[in-house]
């Protein structure tokens, strides 16, 4: 193949995952139909998850006018904000509330878009942003943790950074030193510090924000030049239109989750479900407490982490996270079944080690 | 457990040697060993910490607890940070030594080294019952005040001894029992959010069906 | 003589007249009970003077209402500051609709020709009535404020009085003339009613709010596609209507709970003096705790040796926690030869602090995630997670006159073996890690 050829190809591959014939007001929202069947339900979870993003952005705007990013002043901060700011707890807690939602919306998202084979031709982009979209929202969960600087939060950022030094040992020569140096380069000094605290305060409140904006506006874009896709193999009940009627729909379910939200966030302070003295600011000098964690969204492979070699985790996830980037080409003839048998492994999987995790590594370890 | 009584901090440089010990740089001096003595008369004979109690918490309700449940420091009362006895001033030392001789209940305690918490149990048990239950940490709860509710969260503080969350901050405790209190203590607000999320949801939507037809009549005329 | 016309007898004459004139109307003129439409006469400016000034004016009239048969619960609702100051804020926009709306249908009735061709002289004196009504109703609601609080006191009483045929004018008479001339406008347009189309009132038309739109249209074959053009656009109208009170609701809603959470989100908290310096002694103690960690840094950077503890101090099984060069905690512990043996407690495996006290293996434990080091050979237990042994740490032992009089480096190599009397006085280092590089 010569050059024009090639230039001529990747013209024809673009040109087809983002029409510009379709590119107008008409075609994206006027003439979008959504199917009805009975797995219409998952069409509604990407939505959820924007929505919950958009909390996140309202909610960490407030937070920024108070917050203080430094390790002497951190936790007096946050503490200032639940107990004295009119309606901190509430903005606060929604916060914390709104990042596992919106998680968990993320989560199921993914599998149900799986499921649905909504990855396949011409949709491969909406599934590759959707994939970097997951990172950006786990990168986000993992840099909000530090920012209280309690104690959880410290310990728990400390052990997954080790993680990263910890691929050293396997690789070869001068490149067993690499991961420390990324390790260090993250976090800015030899220990989580007050470089680490700056630096992740500028991932979650600038960088990675405006990652997920950028990746956000493709994954949209393409979600509508392409449509919906029709998710099962017979053909849909009906079809309705985007908009208004489907677009009400998903409003209806925000104003739901926004609800659920808002009674969760003001009568259940996101605190309460953990032990008190992992919440002490964080104390360099002292022992760490027991029951250091990450968030419940990293169990599926903080478990795992803790019970099996550390190789087999770190084949495991780079495996994992290569399958997620190469669904669109490696399920390409897969037929629907098998994918939804799939996913409810995995989501049987994601539930167990979610919910029985602490059992299951007991059970194993005494 | 025992672990976390222990207090890492008090086995540092003792805080007054420092600047003494830039001076001198590698030269230890006799006025640093001095501070270091005057530190350790003061703590070490306060080892009156009760871990017993911590153990029986954290046994029977599965949380992490430590001594910050009663006492004014996590690291419990010994040592030289905030709030443990090697910290104390004068009048705070003479505030300590009343509340260690409130043998009987009803009497004022504000010990410094005690949180609201550790005071209020003084108070109402006094020291001396106090330590007679050491061997059977349970009863404390049959003996405290039942209605008893420091932070007002809606949870006795008995309720929030057996289940190991601090009785003093409102933020922390059984979550299904902080959320029936809340909700009832917050139903007006939340009946005006659903009113407004209903109304306004309502009225979006009405809004976007006029907008589609709008625009759906201007294409016929187009 | 001049009050007692105006606020009693005038009263009485307008419901004299009002009930009489609306029965014999019911009686012999039945069917001009209602305000004429012109809507197929003029379709375009009616929408735009006829729904704001309904919307206005039937709020208004409501709150009104409202005021006179639940004055109690009213004023008890008054009492909360941001209720009464979001119904001052309704009532001023909703007659500043009504006179928007209402404009618009003078103007409409006074320039358009068909219009024109049905407008009876009353019409023009009830439309001219209504306006002077509102605007002086206005202007005293902006004068002299909080009237939704005041007013059930005093005006709801003076009505009821009439009503029960036990006037007491007393209650009114001291008003400023601007509320006397509301007061009388309104008695005016009450005798006004049976002669006019203000007649329609009496329907109450709730059904219309829920019934299916109904048009006057031309009916014949040639405007057959405008009579189904007209039903979209009016189901479309409606629609619109329904979502601009929705959302008029939902801000509402907002404008009282959140706009003032808001601003005092922003404007911070108010402690009493006594929180406030809680909370500033809280940040001085954890800035000092900052400070503190800040000198132990720079301490390490400077200072060739740590004192750690005294020698006596030492225990075999319980450690003394220090901080050693690397900012990292260690333990130090007595040995089996008497030495003291010091020992990183930060774990190999993902750094935790190590505990401090040592089982009857000789092990001390790493809370995170099991890990057993033996604090003589550093070694974890076979099977734990960590790998790497806990690094043993440089000390020197020094005498009361500061002498160095022993000495151990990571390796195990000890100088010096000072005797027991003299160990007891000594204090423990650490010593700078030399780097061989």
């Amino acid at each position: 193949m010569n050059l024009p050829e090639i230039i001529k190809n990747s013209e024809a591959y673009v040109a087809e995952r983002f029409p510009v014939e379709k590119m107008s007001y008409s075609a994206m929202v006027v003439k979008k139909e959504v199917p009805v069947h009975r797995l219409s339900w998952a069409y509604y979870m990407g939505g959820l998850a924007l929505f919950f993003f958009g909390v996140q952005m309202v909610t960490g705007l407030l937070l920024l006018f108070y917050y203080q990013p430094t390790v002497s002043d951190a936790h007096a901060s946050v503490e200032f904000i639940t107990d004295h700011v009119p309606g901190g707890s509430l903005v606060r807690n929604m916060h914390a509330w709104a990042s596992s939602m919106m998680i968990a919306a993320v989560m199921v998202h993914l599998l149900t878009a799986f499921a649905m084979k909504a990855f396949a031709k011409p949709r491969e982009i909406t599934w590759v942003t959707g994939v970097v979209l997951l990172g950006i929202t786990f990168g986000l969960g993992f840099t909000g943790y530090l920012l209280p600087w309690h104690q959880v939060a410290v310990n728990a950022t400390k052990i997954g950074l080790q993680s990263v030094q910890e691929v050293g040992q396997y690789l070869p020569g001068a490149m067993a030193e690499w991961p420390r140096i990324v390790k260090e380069t993250i976090q800015g000094e030899a220990a989580v510090g007050q470089a680490t605290l700056s630096r992740f305060f500028a991932l979650h409140v600038i960088i990675l924000p405006l990652a997920m904006m950028a990746t956000l506006g493709l994954h949209l874009l393409s979600v509508q030049l392409h449509g919906m896709s029709r998710g099962i193999d017979g053909p849909p009940k009906r079809q309705e239109k985007f908009f208004p009627t489907f677009f009400i729909k998903d409003l209806t379910v925000w104003g739901f989750a926004f609800i659920i939200l808002f009674v969760i966030a003001l009568c259940v302070p996101f605190e309460s479900l953990y032990s008190y003295p992992l919440f002490e600011p964080f104390n360099p000098k002292g022992s760490t407490p027991d029951g250091i964690k990450p968030e419940w969204y990293f169990y599926f492979l903080y478990y795992p982490l803790e019970l099996l070699p550390f190789w087999v985790i770190l084949v495991g996830s780079t495996v994992l996270g290569a399958v997620l980037m190469g669904t669109p080409w490696i399920f390409q003839n897969t037929s629907r079944r098998t994918l939804q048998i799939l996913a409810v492994l995995a989501a049987l999987y994601l539930f167990v080690m979610t919910v029985f995790g602490e059992q299951i590594y007991h059970m194993f370890k005494g | 457990m025992n672990s976390k009584a222990s207090n890492p901090r008090d086995a540092g440089t003792p805080r007054p040697g420092k600047e003494l010990a830039e001076q001198f740089l590698n030269f230890p001096s006799v006025p640093l060993c001095l501070c270091g003595l005057l530190v350790f008369l003061l703590s070490s004979p306060s080892a009156l910490a009760y871990p017993e109690f911590q153990a029986f918490v954290a046994k029977s309700s599965g949380r992490t607890v430590n001594c910050a449940m009663c006492h004014a420091n996590s690291d419990g009362p010994e040592g030289t940070g905030p709030g443990q006895i090697g910290h104390l001033n004068a009048a705070e030392l003479e505030r300590l030594g009343r509340a260690r001789s409130a043998l009987q209940p009803g009497q004022n305690v504000d010990s410094p080294i005690l949180n609201a918490f550790g005071n209020h149990i003084i108070k109402s048990i006094g020291k001396e019952k106090f330590v007679e239950l050491k061997v059977s940490p349970a009863h404390l709860a049959d003996l405290l005040p039942p209605d008893s509710d420091l932070d007002q969260d809606g949870i006795p503080d008995v309720r929030e001894y057996l289940d190991g969350t601090l009785p003093i901050n409102h933020n922390d405790g059984n979550p299904l029992l902080l959320f029936r209190h809340n909700f009832r203590a917050n139903l007006v607000a939340i009946a005006l959010t659903l009113a407004a999320t209903v109304c306004g949801v309502w009225g979006l939507g009405h809004l976007l069906h006029g907008l589609a037809a709008a625009s759906r009549i201007k294409d016929t005329e187009d | 003589m001049v009050d007692a016309f105006f606020f009693v007898g005038l009263p009485y004459l307008a419901i004299v007249i009002c009930v009489a004139g609306c029965i014999w109307r019911s009686r012999y003129d039945r069917f001009s009970m209602s305000a004429r439409s012109s809507q197929f006469l003029e379709d375009g400016k009616l929408l735009f003077g006829s729904l704001p000034w309904h919307v206005g004016i039937i709020t208004i009239l409501l709150g009104h209402l409202i005021v006179a048969v639940v004055p109690r619960v009213w004023s008890s609702l008054m009492t909360i500051p941001a209720v009464l100051f979001g119904v001052e804020a309704l009532g001023v926009a909703c007659s500043l609709l009504a006179i928007a709306g209402l404009s618009a249908l003078i103007v409409r009735r006074i320039t358009d020709a068909r219009v024109q061709a049905v407008t009876t002289t009353m019409d023009l004196v009830v439309v001219v009535l209504l306006m002077a009504q509102i605007v002086v109703g206005l202007l005293s609601a902006i004068t002299f404020r909080y009237g939704a609080a005041w007013s059930a006191g005093t005006v709801v009483p003076y009505f009821w009085g009439i009503l029960t045929l036990q006037p007491e004018m007393a209650y009114v008479t001291g008003f400023p003339m601007l509320f006397k001339l509301h007061f009388i406008g309104a008695w005016v347009l009450i005798a006004l009613v049976p002669f006019t189309r203000l007649m329609h009132v009496l329907a109450v038309p709730l059904g219309y709010i829920f019934r299916a739109p109904q048009l006057v249209l031309w009916n014949n074959p040639r405007r057959s596609r405008h009579a189904v053009d007209a039903t979209v656009r009016a189901e479309s109208r409606r629609d619109f209507i329904k979502g601009a009170v929705g959302i008029a609701g939902a801000s509402g809603l907002l404008a009282l709970g959140v706009s003032e959470k808001v601003l005092t989100y922003f404007k911070g908290p108010d402690p009493d003096p006594e929180a406030e310096s809680a909370l500033l002694q809280k940040k001085l103690e954890r800035l000092q705790q900052t400070a503190e960690e800040r000198q132990l840094e720079l301490e390490r950077q400077r200072v060739e040796m740590i004192l750690v503890a005294r020698y006596s101090e030492l225990d075999a099984v319980k450690g003394k926690y220090f901080i050693d060069y690397a900012m990292a905690p260690g333990l130090a512990f007595k040995g089996k030869n008497g030495l003291p043996l010091l020992i990183s407690a930060k774990c190999t495996h993902l750094g935790c602090t190590v505990g401090s006290q040592v089982n009857a293996e000789g092990q001390i434990m790493c809370p995170c995630h099991v890990s057993y080091f033996n604090i003589v050979t550093g070694q974890p237990n076979p099977g734990a997670p960590a790998k790497l042994p806990l690094p043993h740490l440089a000390w020197a032992l020094v005498d009361p006159s500061g002498n160095v009089v022993a000495s151990g480096r990571p390796g195990g190599e000890v100088e010096g073996t000072p005797s027991p009397e003299l160990l007891a006085q000594c204090s423990l280092y650490i010593t700078k890690p030399r780097h061989s590089a």
